[in-house]
């Protein structure tokens, strides 16, 4: 919101300021290896993608890796080695997810070893989606307010993912109980971009997670490096993540649940 | 503890006093002491030079309040007072017994020169002080400024060593420490958010200020609480001989003041409002009817003599900023300081003054939806006791000395409303006490030396719980109960410069300074922003200690017409502090969890070549330096160059005077860009393109450069009435300045990565009318 606000300021009292596309000349990259890996409590099979990162200048090509040997075991002592399909996209057989339980991911490719641990949180239920209008300069606008109790525990983080008609909110909307612990969500989904924004009539879909502090960290470190000029903007760094062994990305076992609801 | 410690100061005190109270009586001197002032106005004059031509070794400087003491064996002599910008003032006098004299300057009737610094022609030379500019304001008013809103931060950025946050920026770093490492007084009262309207204006009203000093980290040992700075403004005592009444018309802003005796020569006071209106251009817009946005602020100030020897001020600021969107989003922020101050003079050659300073920052945010609404809110209180003494204990010999008691209260960020904070959070209280002496000792004719102690001690006040971390995990607690006092720093802080005149045109100076600073600034954003929160020393946050060292030479030119001063300077940083990636600063229940600590390095070279008198007038400045940082897990633990790091920074101004009527005058600067982190690779993450970084600001953006000019008309003075207009140019060349460089993917062709620069302000002309009567 601050972001926006300042961006509305500086066009505002600027009357000239203006972008335009340059070139720079960036730092050769090392090319590293990124890992995305979710297991979840519902029903398997769950997909591990294992891409590498190209230079800035590069087409948005991104290879796979495919002869990666991958492994995703519990604390209870199964153990799933995963089958490669395409394009660095690999699949469990046998694994079902479940709170409670820890994951150790292990990934081997070219004698490099790579591993990760993730605890699935318990699950909190996603009661509803509630429509939230506000106007700003005579316009109604909306968001969604997921509506759930959080725990009276202290540690709860949850992700949502936001789909409006079927177009993805690029936005990484992530709460935890920081602030209002044990208490009913208030919080709306704030999209963090003006191309985007919900409208009367539109359909809304949202998967809401109950994630790990790991992955909390890892989306909201993100989202704080998105922004940029007065007032927002950190220095950006490869946000921390659960993974070791020297790759970007992260491993997350969360809970799933997915609601859908049309703005009247 | 403050028994212990007003103990200790003073048996410091009595030791250095002794000898020279029992020197100065053996040789049955006299003492000629008095107040130096303007004869218009009344208003005092600080840094005035008292000579006697008998004696050329005595030279001695009037304090802030214009307060002056020389002592010299019985006789005849030839009194000099100068003053850059006054008629030189001479008088004989016959001193059998010691007298009182004071002693008004007149303006010189037609002031051709625009000059930076105030004082006499050469006084670089004679002054041991460092890194030393003072900014007069009638010297500033023709630089041309963004918006024509005259503005002495924004000028001060022209000088070397100092850089600006941004392009339009007030904000300002010196010598490589961060934007709060600099101590910003306004009449002594601490200013903790110098900024209106994100930055792009300063919170000093052009027409309530007299003069600003600003000291790059070599401070006098009356001054302390921060590392890199001291910028010490003050306000205006108001005109107590006449009424008048000044004001200006801008685009951005308007701006009023009265002045005038309360009881002529004896009181007087100064009332100067200022507001901006940009909100109400945004009224009349359909589009942006609801967006507030503006800043106001109120100085005040008003004296009164009650006879020879008392003389006391009452000064007030009061300053906020409100920007919103209708009802759903507001933010608010303010600063008030008050401050009495009571002059005495307690004998011939001993002043005193006496403050007590009152300062409150603070900012609120609010968020309102149909169904939820909550606020933040922080707040940070100082009470201030201050008590300085001027002692001018022999004709080679001036000594400062005298004590300082804040109590810091500090309320971090709150949350409240329908969104509720878990963890309730308490102000925390600092207790901050400092005692100093320091001697100004004129050795010889040529050496010079100004040295000092000041020993500082912060103590945690009682009130609040505090956690000892070790890893960001809590290792212990200790609860501190209401009355009780927890742990206290104690750092003494060294000081030292002197200057040596090789030559009648040139002399060389060097330097140390240790300054510590008590109270840290959170912000991990890149840029500054009103919510960034202030905290004090705790277990964990140790205080802060810079070291510096410099060196410098002074060269006067062509009859004093020119000078070119340079200096080197090294400092060193210890107990920095930084934060941890992803800290989320305003919800987390305990801050220091998420900190990270490091040291610093900075170094530098600073040239300043001036031309002080003539139909021209201006410098040329020219800053090279590195600062860089080392904090315990940010870039593997390994240096970077710190934001503010630029390599090169030049500032051209130059005012040219044709005649009486017209001048004109220009601005060119050319700097580095930022230090900034660019990322070296990217990949697909859920649908998203991610950048991947390597090395903390190990990149560039592209260097800025600018031209700014303007013109300023002066009608003819009618009777009382005097006016002005001012037209300016910023940025004349339109030159794209990148204010933001992003990477995205590019809306036409979502295949590839676009880098994205935004620029502000190409060609913003500006008018501003002026009047005074």
């Amino acid at each position: 919101m601050l972001r926006r606000f300042n961006i509305f300021f500086i066009f505002s009292v600027c009357f000239v300021s203006c972008d335009k596309e340059i070139n720079l000349s960036l730092d050769k990259n090392t090319s590293m290896l990124v890992i995305e890996a979710n297991i979840t409590d519902q029903p398997g099979p769950y997909f591990v993608k294992v891409t590498r990162s190209v230079a800035v200048t590069d087409k948005n090509v991104f290879p796979g890796v495919t002869n990666a040997t991958i492994t995703i075991s519990d604390n209870l002592g199964k153990r799933d080695t995963l089958i490669h399909t395409i394009d660095g996209v690999y699949q469990t057989n046998k694994l079902r997810g479940a709170p409670g339980i820890t994951y150790y991911l292990e990934v081997q490719v070219d004698g490099k070893k790579i591993t990760a641990e993730s605890t699935m949180p318990q699950k909190v239920a996603l009661d509803s989606l509630r429509i939230n209008g506000f106007e700003i300069n005579g316009v109604e606008r909306y968001n969604i307010i997921p509506g759930y109790t959080d725990p009276i525990q202290l540690g709860n983080s949850y992700r949502f993912i936001q789909k409006i008609n079927d177009t993805l909110d690029q936005t990484f909307h992530v709460f935890n109980d920081n602030l209002n612990n044990g208490k009913v969500n208030q919080r709306p989904l704030r999209i963090g971009t003006d191309q985007l924004e919900i409208k009367l009539k539109d359909t809304i879909s949202v998967e809401m997670q109950c994630v790990t502090r790991d992955t909390y960290l890892y989306y909201y470190t993100l989202n704080q490096q998105s922004s940029a000029g007065p007032g927002g903007g950190t220095t950006p760094s490869n946000p921390p993540s659960n993974i070791q062994g020297g790759a970007l990305g992260v491993f997350s076992a969360h809970t799933k649940q997915v609601k859908i609801v049309r703005v009247n | 503890m403050l028994q212990k410690f007003t103990r200790f100061y003073l048996l410091v005190l009595l030791l250095i006093i002794q000898p020279f109270t029992a020197k100065v009586c053996a040789q049955e001197n006299v003492v000629l002491n008095g107040t130096i002032r303007d004869k218009q106005t009344g208003e005092s004059l600080f840094r005035a030079v008292v000579r006697v031509a008998e004696l050329p070794s005595i030279g001695i400087l009037s304090n802030e309040y214009g307060f002056y003491a020389i002592s010299v064996p019985k006789g005849s002599y030839t009194l000099k007072v100068t003053q850059l910008g006054y008629e030189n003032f001479t008088q004989k006098i016959n001193l059998d017994t010691s007298k009182l004299l004071n002693i008004q300057l007149e303006v010189i009737a037609v002031l051709t020169e625009v000059v930076v610094e105030s004082g006499r022609k050469n006084d670089n030379l004679i002054k041991p002080q460092m890194g030393t500019e003072t900014l007069n304001m009638n010297a500033i008013s023709k630089v041309p400024v963004l918006f024509g809103e005259k503005d002495i931060l924004k000028t001060l950025q022209l000088l070397p060593g100092v850089k600006s946050a941004g392009e339009g920026n007030s904000g300002f770093y010196v010598r490589g420490g961060g934007a709060d490492q600099n101590l910003i007084l306004l009449d002594e009262a601490p200013v903790y958010n110098a900024s209106h309207l994100l930055g792009f204006f300063s919170t000093f009203n052009s027409d309530a200020i007299k003069d600003a000093t600003l000291i790059k980290g070599n401070g006098p040992a009356q001054y302390g609480g921060r590392l890199s700075s001291v910028l010490d403004v003050r306000m205006k005592e108001g005109n107590n001989q006449a009424y008048t009444v000044n004001g200006g018309l801008g685009l951005i802003s308007s701006r009023v003041s009265v002045e005038g005796p309360i009881q002529k020569d004896k009181s007087s006071f100064i009332i100067s409002g200022r507001r901006t209106y940009a909100d109400l251009f945004l009224k009349a817009a359909e589009d942006f009817k609801d967006n507030v946005l503006y800043f106001y602020d109120l100085n005040m100030k008003a004296n009164y003599k009650i006879n020879s020897k008392h003389k006391i001020f009452i000064s007030g600021y009061f300053g906020k900023d409100e920007l919103g969107l209708g009802e759903t989003f507001g933010i608010d922020w303010g600063n008030k300081t008050a401050t009495i101050r009571w002059n005495r003079i307690i004998s011939n050659r001993l002043f005193l003054n006496t403050s007590l300073i009152y300062s409150d920052y603070n900012y609120n945010v609010k968020l309102k939806n149909k169904e939820t609404n909550f606020n933040i809110n922080s707040n940070i209180k100082d009470l201030n006791l201050k008590q300085d003494y001027t002692f001018y204990a022999s004709p080679k010999n001036t000594l400062r000395f005298g004590f300082n008691s804040i109590l810091h209260t500090i309320t971090p960020s709150t949350f409240t409303g329908t969104v509720n904070n878990s963890t309730k959070k308490v102000g925390r209280s600092g207790l901050e006490n400092a005692i100093y002496i320091s001697n100004a000792y004129k050795a010889t004719d040529k050496l010079s030396l100004d040295y000092g102690l000041r020993i500082s001690a912060y103590s945690l006040m009682g009130g609040d719980a505090y956690n000892i971390y070790e890893n960001g995990l809590v290792r212990s607690t200790i609860q501190l109960d209401k009355s009780s006092v927890g742990k206290t720093y104690v750092n003494p802080e060294p000081r030292i410069t002197s200057n040596y005149r090789i030559s009648d045109q040139a002399s060389i100076k060097a330097g140390y300074a240790r300054n510590v600073q008590h109270l840290h600034l959170l912000s991990n954003a890149t840029a500054s922003s009103p919510s960034d929160q202030w905290i004090g020393n705790s277990y964990n946050i140790k205080p802060e200690i810079a070291d510096q060292f410099s060196v410098g030479y002074v060269q006067q030119m062509s009859q004093d017409n020119f000078e070119l001063s340079t200096e080197l300077y090294y400092k060193f940083l210890q107990n920095q502090l930084d934060f941890k990636d992803g800290a989320e600063i305003n919800t987390l229940s305990d801050v220091e969890s998420a900190l990270l600590f490091g040291i610093g390095r900075a170094y530098g070279m600073e040239l300043l070549l001036k031309k002080k008198e003539g139909i021209f007038t201006g410098w040329i400045s020219y800053t090279l330096s590195k600062t860089e940082r080392k904090i315990e897990g940010i870039n593997q633990n390994n240096w970077y160059n710190a934001k503010q790091d630029r390599t090169h920074d030049v500032s051209l101004v130059g005012v040219y005077t044709l005649n009486t009527k017209w001048s004109i005058s220009g601005v060119f600067v050319y700097n580095t860009g930022d230090a900034v982190t660019y990322p070296t690779g990217k990949y697909a993450f859920q649908g998203n393109t991610l950048y991947q970084y390597a090395s903390r600001n190990s990149n560039r953006m592209p260097a800025n450069h600018r031209l700014d000019l303007s013109v300023t008309y002066e009608k003819k003075r009618k009777k009382r009435i005097q006016e002005s207009w001012n037209f300016s140019l910023y940025n004349v060349y339109g030159k794209q300045n990148a204010f933001r460089i992003t990477f995205q993917d590019d809306p036409d062709d979502a295949s590839r990565t676009q880098i994205i620069q935004t620029s502000l302000f190409r060609w913003v002309p500006s008018i501003t009318y002026q009047f005074k009567f």
